[in-house]
């Protein structure tokens, strides 16, 4: 620990609010970092930290796992993804292959990968076998997968892509759209630092703008971090409304020009499902025309099962999608630390380290919240 | 032994076999009490209470910096009889062999585990070796058995840890675990780190006579976190570490933050978590930095009464479960 952290803890310490204020943070990089400093134990009470749809693994759609998961299983696709998307549970009766770890014991060739890199480097040592990468994920790892496809990728590799962009659903947090809830349910926000590397951090204005609420873009370190919390509390505080960069030294006005170049190069914005919470406008990315013949999704066959109970669904009992949109804590959901632990989880936030879920155990919350 | 890889005829009991006992593995292990002939030795009587300990070896590459298979699996067994006070003697080893190895490899990893058997005054006593099809093993796996004599005048009794102990590490944690990851250039990351794999026979000598002694283990897989979650449940008390004093290069803090990797779960090949008592501890340590591999001995942590849980107290006051750990630990996505 630095003693600027410590310093800027001192800072937080000395405001006073009487009522709880919610910080919301929208990046698993935020949350992983809060738990592990264990920046929660060290604030005061009258401010909370809750994640809020920051995980990718949370929001991938099921039907795209379950693809996935049949991609290797019965297309006998070598399937790349990474490491946390190999635990999450699809719906499927008991006995079924549930997640893509599962399929790699039932015989399927499952790799998990860092880097988009190593898809490629897959695909060149297998040139006989199709390499099938399941790329899921915010801006930050779409952009390497444009990079990917503008540098030209082996025939055999194919991209199911389930990118999304995380400001959209942010406004629809703040009811930016129809179908948004009236309530956000937090008082300020801090913005992900390597979302605005890539996008550039004006892409947060709206908070400010629209909604009056204050936001400052954040880094994953601590420090960052809690400059940024102290930024918004000392704007709830004075009445101030602005779009802090508290990340100055990494995310500059425009983004990055040369992966934005890629991603707009590469990828067509398109409405997109996130899991549980629905469609929301123009918040997904997918391949363009151009690159057809690398989307995995129109060279396999499409194994979305109709009859299949529950498809796209959370599992029965989990409100993984209350938990991801910042309306409930996570041991309000009636199966938390009793039927879903992370020994046997059945809501995706439960699997990844960044799922709210999983963090709230990791921090020792052992407890559901009584009903 | 024109051969220059393993076939399937040197495990099928004649010639190619014989020759491959004889001219590899007794050439480098051969010792008055290893008779390849017999189907069982008599071993002198032992000068003390004798201990006994077992274990498998395998680990991919065969060979990685700062150790291989071969030297991995003496220290492995010589690590756990030393931690439990014991000075080790005799090993039997058997070998599983994979057809299609190449001689030149095996030959260095049999050299590597005779080599590191003598500097820890080890006789390796009785022997076997099975090939494998190819595609059926990783290429050698160890198993090792081994004997040792009890030294430590007291007893090192996990449940005798109580509230007001202090934990300390002879010194970084988690090299093993990043080496080996480097060595495979998984996740197309590479980098110079060696393992910390080594016997830890002199640290244990050094301090296992000392008072206030409580308990010694030598963490591997999953690293210094499952040796105090071994702790906590033992003795049902609270164990916690204080992050800021766990000592860690910086080339595995590098690699767990790009991958989202907890250090405190990463295996160690060469270290000794002990706890003493408060009184005990800064001579346990004083001991430990006398010897070249315990310069990075620390104090990290310690036992505080409450329920059998592991605790990491963070640099900003904060504090968080480590939990057992659940699975292979995977890199994250962002």
């Amino acid at each position: 620990m630095t003693d600027t952290s410590q310093a800027w803890l001192e800072k937080i310490r000395a405001f006073d609010f009487e009522r709880t204020i919610k910080i919301m943070n929208v990046c698993g990089g935020h949350e992983r970092s809060i738990t592990h400093s264990g920046l929660r134990g060290a604030l005061p009470e009258w401010l909370e930290l809750i994640p809020g749809p920051g995980c990718p693994v949370c929001v991938c759609p099921e039907e795209d796992i379950y693809q996935a998961i049949r991609l290797a299983l019965q297309d006998r696709a070598i399937l790349v993804a990474y490491g946390d998307m190999l635990r999450v549970p699809v719906n499927v009766p008991k006995g079924d292959v549930r997640t893509l770890a599962e399929a790699q014991a039932a015989g399927a060739d499952v790799r998990p990968i860092a880097s988009p890199t190593e898809a490629r480097a897959i695909a060149e040592a297998n040139p006989d076998r199709q390499v099938v990468f399941f790329a899921a994920g915010f801006e930050t790892t779409t952009a390497p997968v444009a990079a990917l496809l503008a540098e030209g990728v082996p025939d055999n590799l194919s991209i199911l892509l389930s990118g999304r962009l995380t400001w959209p659903a942010v406004a629809m947090l703040l009811g930016s759209f129809e179908s948004s809830p009236a309530s956000p349910g937090f008082d300020a926000l801090v913005a992900p630092g390597h979302v605005s590397t890539v996008m550039g951090p004006e892409e947060w204005n709206f908070v400010v703008e629209q909604h009056n609420i204050p936001a400052a873009v954040a880094g994953f370190g601590t420090e960052s971090l809690l400059a940024a919390f102290y930024s918004l509390l000392r704007q709830l505080k004075t009445g101030e409304r602005f779009l802090d960069n508290c990340y100055l030294e990494v995310a500059h006005p425009g983004g990055n020009p040369t992966a934005l170049r890629m991603m707009g190069a590469a990828l067509d914005v398109v409405d997109a499902n996130w899991r549980g919470i629905g469609s929301i406008p123009r918040s997904g990315y997918a391949l363009k025309p151009a690159f057809a013949q690398h989307d995995a999704r129109l060279r396999f066959p499409d194994h979305a099962d109709p009859g299949r109970r529950r498809a796209g669904e959370m599992p029965p009992g989990c409100d993984c999608a209350n938990v991801v949109l910042g309306k409930i804590y996570p041991n309000q959901c009636r199966i938390y630390g009793r039927a879903c632990t992370p020994r046997h989880p059945i809501g995706p936030c439960m699997v990844s380290d960044e799922g709210a879920c999983r963090i709230w155990w990791a921090s020792g919350v052992r407890v559901a919240a009584d009903a | 032994m024109n051969d220059t890889r393993i076939l399937l005829a040197h495990g099928n009991g004649g010639r190619l076999m014989r020759e491959l006992v004889t001219e590899l593995f007794a050439r480098h292990l051969g010792n008055p009490l290893l008779d390849t002939d017999a189907d069982a030795v008599t071993l002198p009587p032992l000068d003390g209470e004798p201990m006994v300990t077992t274990d498998g070896f395998t680990v991919q590459p065969l060979e990685f910096p700062g150790g291989n298979l071969g030297s991995l699996a003496v220290h492995g067994v010589v690590n756990d009889l030393a931690v439990a006070g014991a000075d080790p003697r005799y090993f039997t080893l058997s070998a599983l062999i994979e057809e299609g190895l190449e001689l030149a490899v095996l030959d260095r990893l049999i050299a590597s585990f005779a080599a590191a058997a003598r500097e820890n005054g080890v006789a390796v006593v009785a022997g076997d070796t099975k090939v494998v099809r190819r595609g059926e093993g990783g290429g050698l796996y160890l198993m090792v058995a081994g004997i040792g004599v009890k030294r430590a005048q007291a007893k090192l009794a996990i449940e005798s840890i109580a509230p007001g102990d202090v934990v300390l590490v002879s010194g970084p944690v988690g090299d093993h675990g990043i080496a080996v990851m480097l060595a495979r250039e998984q996740f197309g990351l590479s980098g110079e780190l060696r393992s910390d794999s080594a016997s830890v026979l002199p640290l244990a000598r050094a301090v296992r006579d000392l008072p206030g002694l409580r308990f010694m283990r030598d963490p591997t897989r999953g690293g210094l976190a499952t040796v105090c979650h071994e702790i906590a449940r033992a003795c049902g008390h609270t164990v916690t570490l204080e992050q800021e004093r766990v000592p860690l290069r910086p080339e595995v803090v590098s690699v767990c933050e790009m991958l989202g990797y907890d250090p405190y779960f990463l295996a160690c090949e060469g270290r000794i978590v002990a706890v003493t008592d408060a009184a005990a501890a800064d001579t346990v340590l004083e001991h430990w930095r006398a010897l070249p591999q315990g310069a990075g001995a620390c104090r990290i942590g310690r036992i505080e009464s409450g329920n059998a849980r592991v605790i990491l107290e963070t640099g900003l006051g904060g504090r968080r479960v480590l939990d057992e750990l659940e699975d292979d630990p995977l890199p994250r996505i962002c």
